[in-house]
């Protein structure tokens, strides 16, 4: 422990730039340069760190420490920069750079409004995200993660229309209700149970798990088997694990820059990442393992296995509802759940190798899903399309765009040579390496791949080899049972139970100029052309109701032009401003895929799983699961 | 320093006889009545702080018995850790309001005497260690807010005193039957001399009875539901320049006094002992919380809505004092304590916030704050900061008290009362959200035609004021409200009113970092009165 | 019990005032009468302290001014309830003049006096 101040520096800067940014809100380009540089200097910060914690050091700075002021009586208010924590805040803060650029080119593209506070809640959202990371004990980070809530709240409702807001509602009723009620119970029950010991109350971080806690757990098993699951709660509403997954999908109302860092990296991750802080950090896989769970008809297994369970069955059920989706950010919204769903499925496995596994699908996700989002809210901001089944042949308008999706897409999957093969190799690894019922897991795993490339071959399909004249009809499963209505422009029981699949059905008195092909099997030519983009609209209700469901109040109406998409080149396909970061993130994910032992992820992430069991990484996967737990210094 | 306890005296006094001064002086000079009240409070303010370094540095309470008496029938004024948090609160919160009063009225000397005899009668309840003479200053604090309430517009505001005035007197009767039933089984009405005298009393059954009236009295004073009623019509019919001020330190003042009686008098260990004390005491609090909140959803005036969060929020402080009855819990009192304070400057704060939206654009109901965020960025972020450190968001003060009470609930394992308490965040947020998303996130409603007269409606308005991009004309139908507010806002507001609102917030914020500081400072009286 | 009851009949008393205060609080529709009863109700609590005050005893002397001048072991009358009492009748008075008040401006501006009424002259307006 080295007393150093970046840690809360990196917190800091854009805490700084926020200030900043609201100053000089009537001079655009100085309000994004603060964005930029704030984004560049906090980078800059924790890759300062990042040298020495790789050697070992650990930088740490406390409220105490440097003012006197205690937060709460018998626990300081402190950051540290350990190895996970490097992990995870050099991730948001590298991925904000390029977020920032994109974000400028985003929001001045759509000329959206109130600016000023988009750009100043999301500089916001990355100083919790990097107090998420950096904090060293259950309070702080407790602290960071309602922040977190709360100032991305601002950025899910920022369309200030009623979905906006419902939505907003949603996501803050979901988060506090993670944050504010389980965690903050599960973080009072930790304090009690360690006050319980002789060695007095703590919520500090140990590698490996409390000690305090491991004590107090023989005694009271019970309550500690409690407070587990309020964490795992708490934290699991940010990684939308099911049944508290339903506001990730709403919150795809928020500008195309939200959806990409925070609802697939910063704010989601942190949830992962707070699992991951409890199973390896607080409770430690030593004790998870030992505290076994009596389940009544079933026997005894580890705590960890109900997390397990959960993490496996939100990943497939995601990745089913995620097929049925026709609107590109919900689609990738379920995506999204189901992939962090391998994390904590990863994590909840205990094994070394699943360990490593779900720490490095961290940024391989990030960079893949941050490079998918980047795609759908360019090609939002260009054609205006939100959905894939208005996307036949847009390859030939947006080709860099649709490449770059193409290779997220493979990543998503885990396909070699893209970043989430590798995750998704240590991940089975691990399972295999577990044997038993974990074998399970490792299905689920392989068929979550398989439901990947399901969901995420139509858009690519759809995009380069089919035309706007011809296509088939879309999405891959449409009308699903009970009649998914949301999905819908027109969605009246009417209107479905009418065409019932039938392509008997002309088109005459469809009132609905915006999904015309979807549910035509046949009748196809004209269908997408018959109301082409927003001239003659039959009734204008419609357009509006039609908007409701896309991203914002525009009044544009998405789809391809009248005489189909033009074709562009690489180059003139969009802004710079947002082409680059495309580009830069999904060359990143590749990267990552390619050299994940250059690339300093995986290098953290082993060094982190060895402190975790005490022992350098190769000796760890060396010695079977079982001696490694009871090895565990407790 | 001997005479440092002349300061108690003093500290009660001086509001007193400067009561006289505005009326007396007005036969001469109008308007006389703000400089004097100023000049009191801020040296009260001055004198609580030379108190409150003193008590922290002695470890120990200062003590000034009147006129020399002994303490068995002289009255003797105490202040200790727990008193001093009260004073400061208190006379920084008179101070504060003072601000706002200046330009928001209400004006007249008059005024100003309630005013004072107000913020004696707080630092009465705070200082005295006598249970009679608690009587009396919740009798001279009751008067001066009756007056203080009866002093609003319109006809409305008598009513709603009258009301709280007979159920103000009665709660106090209830209180003073319970001091006739303590003293005739002990002899006694010092504080001190009483926790001594109790254990060992004759006669448990007449300290019972005791105990039970003055419960229901402070359910009462400090507006426990049921026993609520008078208190949000009191609150909302109150001038706005009021409000702030009974809101954040009457009922704060009795949760005080409560809280004094149960740990100082009776002491934890007797009540412990005493069958269902614990209980009841909970329960009230408990369902304080929960009916307070849904009462305080369906409201539509912000007034009666941030009312009634007071009635949930000092349910937590009671369920906290049920909890350190239960459990002995010191972590509990900590909380209750940081809590009762923290909660009087949010309350200040956002009373102050919303006379300040009341006197510019008459907004009084949560629908009219739609926008608010628009037209006074500063306000609306320092009432959003307010609203979230009292839903307990970190690192507010509302937090602060909601963890310590939690875990002293925790510790306990009164696991109902933990549950209610976690569960308050979530209720909390649901009223505070409201309003939120109405400042920031609705844009103005179309407005009433009636009051909407058409030609107000095209000068503009204030758009784009605060956003360097255009504001681009919405759906909804808003352009037209808004320029009717801005025209609306014919009564100035000072700075000194939008300043002392942001105080207010810094405060609140500051103060959640006060956490390990206040346990500190309270650490010596609790070792006194717990172990 | 009974017995009880018999010696301690000022206490029986005061709990039949108290009674009656408060039933005259609650069940009066007019509010001069309320008032009243919110008086009654204290007189009440007056007559509590007073008589609790009283020592049955039969070396006793008046407080305070103790006969020759030398103190005697019980006296009859505790001083201090005396002076609670004085204090409590000044406080009394205090809250019925402003109770008058408010309910003189209350009849100033609606007309009644009657509780039942005025909630109807309220909600009409």
């Amino acid at each position: 422990m080295v007393a150093d101040i970046r840690p809360l520096a990196a917190v800091l800067v854009s805490a700084v730039a926020i200030v900043l940014i609201i100053a000089s809100h009537r001079r655009p380009n100085l309000r994004e340069g603060w964005s930029v540089v704030a984004a560049l200097a906090k980078f800059g910060i924790i890759v300062s760190m990042l040298p020495a914690v790789m050697d070992g050091t650990v930088f740490a700075w406390s409220l105490r420490e440097s003012t006197g002021i205690q937060f709460l009586a018998g626990i300081d208010f402190a950051l540290r920069a350990d190895p996970l924590g490097i992990f995870f805040a050099l991730l948001a803060s590298f991925l904000w750079i390029f977020t920032s650029f994109y974000a400028i080119g985003y929001m001045r593209g759509l000329d959206e409004h109130a600016q000023t506070r988009f750009f100043a809640s999301f500089a916001a959202s990355l100083s919790a995200a990097v107090g998420i990371a950096f904090a060293a004990n259950l309070v702080t980070i407790f602290v960071f993660y309602e922040l977190l809530s709360l100032v991305t709240y601002p950025l899910v409702a920022h369309n200030e229309d009623s979905e906006a807001r419902i939505a907003g509602r949603k996501y803050i009723t979901y988060t506090f209700f993670g944050g504010g009620v389980f965690l903050l119970a599960g973080t009072v029950m930790i304090y009690w149970l360690t006050s319980l010991v002789h060695s007095g109350p703590t919520l500090a971080f140990e590698a490996g798990g409390m000690e305090a806690l491991a004590t107090a757990a023989q005694a009271e098993p019970i309550y500690a088997q409690t407070a587990f699951f309020l964490l795992i709660a708490g934290f699991g509403v940010k990684a939308a694990l099911m049944p508290l997954h339903s506001w990730l999908a709403d919150a795809m109302v928020a500008p195309t820059p939200v959806s990409g860092l925070l609802h697939a990296v910063a704010v989601v991750k942190s949830g992962a990442f707070g699992i991951a802080r409890v199973i390896l950090e607080v409770y430690g896989p030593g004790l998870i393992h030992d505290l076994p769970l009596d389940v009544p008809g079933i026997g005894t297994v580890g705590l960890n296995i109900p997390v397990a369970i959960v993490a496996a069955f939100t990943l497939t059920a995601a990745s089913i509802i995620a097929m049925r989706k026709d609107h590109l950010k919900r689609r990738l919204a379920y995506s999204t759940t189901a992939q962090l769903s391998y994390i904590v499925l990863g994590l909840s496995m205990l094994h070394p190798y699943a360990i490593v596994g779900a720490l490095f699908h961290i940024p391989a996700h990030a960079f893949a899903k941050l490079t998918l989002f980047f795609c759908a809210g360019s090609i939002h901001v260009e054609t205006h399309t939100d959905y894939i089944s208005e996307m036949a042949g847009i390859g030939k308008r947006m080709p860099l765009t649709m490449t770059a999706f193409t290779v997220g897409a493979a990543g998503m999957a885990g396909l070699p040579p893209i970043a989430g093969f590798v995750s998704k190799f240590y991940m089975l690894l691990g399972a295999g390496s577990m044997g038993g019922e974990y074998w399970l897991f490792a299905a689920a795993l392989l068929l979550s791949a398989v439901l990947n490339i399901a969901y995420f071959w139509p858009v690519v399909y759809t995009a380069f080899f089919e035309s706007e004249e011809r296509h088939d009809a879309k999405p891959l499963l449409e009308f699903p049972r009970g009649g998914l209505v949301e999905s819908y422009a027109d969605g009246s029981d009417a209107d479905i139970a009418a065409d019932g699949g039938q392509p008997t059905d002309g088109e005459a008195d469809r009132s609905d100029p915006e999904r015309p092909a979807e549910d035509e099997d046949g009748d196809y030519e004209y269908a997408v052309d018959e109301y082409p983009s927003d001239a003659e609209v039959p009734d204008g209700d419609h357009v509006s109701s039609v908007d409701h469901h896309g991203d914002f109040d525009d009044h544009l109406t998405g789809g391809p032009p009248a005489d189909g998409w033009p074709r562009r080149s690489p180059i003139t396909e969009t802004t710079w401003l947002m082409l680059a970061p495309i580009a830069v993130i999904a060359i990143g994910a590749v990267v990552l895929g390619i050299g994940p032992d250059y690339a300093v992820f995986l290098d953290l992430a082993r060094q982190i799983v060895g402190d975790v069991f005490g022992l350098p990484f190769e000796d760890v996967t060396a010695l079977p699961f079982d001696r490694l737990v009871t090895g565990v210094p407790n | 320093m001997s005479s440092v306890d002349l300061l108690l005296p003093l500290l009660i006094a001086v509001p007193i006889l400067a009561a006289t001064l505005p009326i007396a002086l007005g036969l001469w000079v109008d308007r006389t009545g703000w400089p004097v009240a100023a000049l009191t409070t801020s040296a009260l303010f001055a004198g609580a702080i030379a108190l409150a370094s003193v008590v922290s540095t002695r470890g120990e309470a200062v003590t000034h018995t009147l006129g020399d008496y002994p303490r068995t029938y002289g009255i003797e004024l105490v202040a200790d850790q727990f008193s001093i948090l009260i004073v400061l609160l208190v006379t920084a919160v008179a101070t504060g309001v003072l601000v706002y009063t200046r330009q928001g009225g209400p004006r007249g000397n008059t005024f100003y005497t309630a005013y004072l005899l107000l913020t004696a009668g707080l630092l009465g309840i705070s200082l005295t260690g006598d249970v009679f003479n608690l009587f009396v200053f919740l009798e001279i604090t009751s008067l001066a807010t009756y007056a203080l309430v009866a002093s609003g517009d319109g006809p409305e505001a008598a009513v709603a005193s009258l009301k709280y005035l007979i159920l103000g007197t009665i709660a106090a009767s209830m209180y003073l039957i319970g001091v006739a039933f303590v003293f005739m089984a002990t002899g006694t009405l010092n504080m001190l001399e009483l926790a001594e005298a109790i254990p060992g009393a004759e006669s448990q059954t007449l300290l019972h009875t005791g105990v039970a009236f003055i419960v229901v009295g402070f359910a009462v004073k400090v507006a426990q539901w049921p026993l609520h009623t008078w208190q949000p019509s009191a609150y909302q019919q109150a001038p706005d320049g009021v409000t702030p001020l009974i809101a954040a330190l009457v009922s704060t003042a009795s949760a005080y006094a409560f809280g004094r009686l149960l740990v100082t008098v009776f002491g934890v260990e007797y009540l412990t002992a005493m069958p269902n004390a614990a209980a009841v005491v909970l329960t009230i609090g408990c369902v304080s919380v929960l009916a307070g909140t849904i009462l305080a959803v369906i409201q539509t005036e912000v007034k009666r809505m941030l009312a009634y969060s007071s009635v949930s929020q000092f349910g937590l402080v009671i369920a906290a004092y049920g909890v350190v009855i239960a459990g002995s819990s010191e972590t509990a009192f900590i909380g209750a304590a940081i809590h009762l304070v923290g909660h009087g400057l949010v309350k200040a704060g956002l009373f102050l916030g919303v006379a300040l939206v009341a006197r510019s654009y008459d907004a009084r109901t949560v629908d009219e704050y739609a926008g608010l965020a628009k037209s006074r960025p500063i306000v609306a972020g320092a009432i959003a900061v307010l609203l979230l450190s009292l839903v307990g968001v970190p690192p507010g003060v509302g937090f602060v008290g909601k963890w310590y009470i939690a875990l002293g609930a925790v510790q306990s394992e009164l696991w109902p009362v933990a549950a209610v308490i976690f569960l308050s965040t979530m209720l909390t947020l649901a009223y505070a959200a409201r309003l939120l998303e109405k400042m920031y996130f609705t844009p103005p409603a179309r407005a009433d035609p009636l009051h909407a007269p058409a030609p107000v409606a095209t000068d503009g308005g204030n758009a784009g004021s605060d956003e360097s991009d255009a504001e681009p004309t919405r759906d909804e139908p808003g352009a037209a409200i808004a320029a009717i507010r801005g025209d609306r806002s014919a009564a100035p507001v000072s700075t000194g009113m939008v300043a002392i609102v942001v105080l207010a917030a810094i405060g609140a914020v500051a103060l959640g970092f006060s956490g390990g500081t206040i346990a500190e400072l309270l650490d010596p009286f609790l070792t006194k009165v717990i172990n | 019990m009974i017995e009880s009851l018999f010696s301690h009949y000022t206490y029986v008393l005061v709990f039949v005032l108290l009674g009656l205060g408060i039933y005259m609080v609650i069940a009066s529709k007019n509010l001069v009468k309320k008032l009243i009863g919110v008086n009654l109700f204290q007189t009440a609590i007056f007559l509590f302290f007073i008589s609790m005050a009283y020592i049955d005893a039969e070396d006793a002397s008046a407080p305070i001014v103790p006969k020759d001048g030398v103190p005697l072991k019980v006296m009859v009358a505790s001083p201090l309830p005396q002076v609670i009492v004085l204090t409590a009748i000044v406080v009394g008075i205090a809250l019925t003049a402003v109770g008058l008040a408010l309910i003189i401006r209350i009849y100033a501006e609606y007309g009644t006096l009657r509780e039942d009424t005025l909630r109807e002259v309220r909600a009409d307006e």
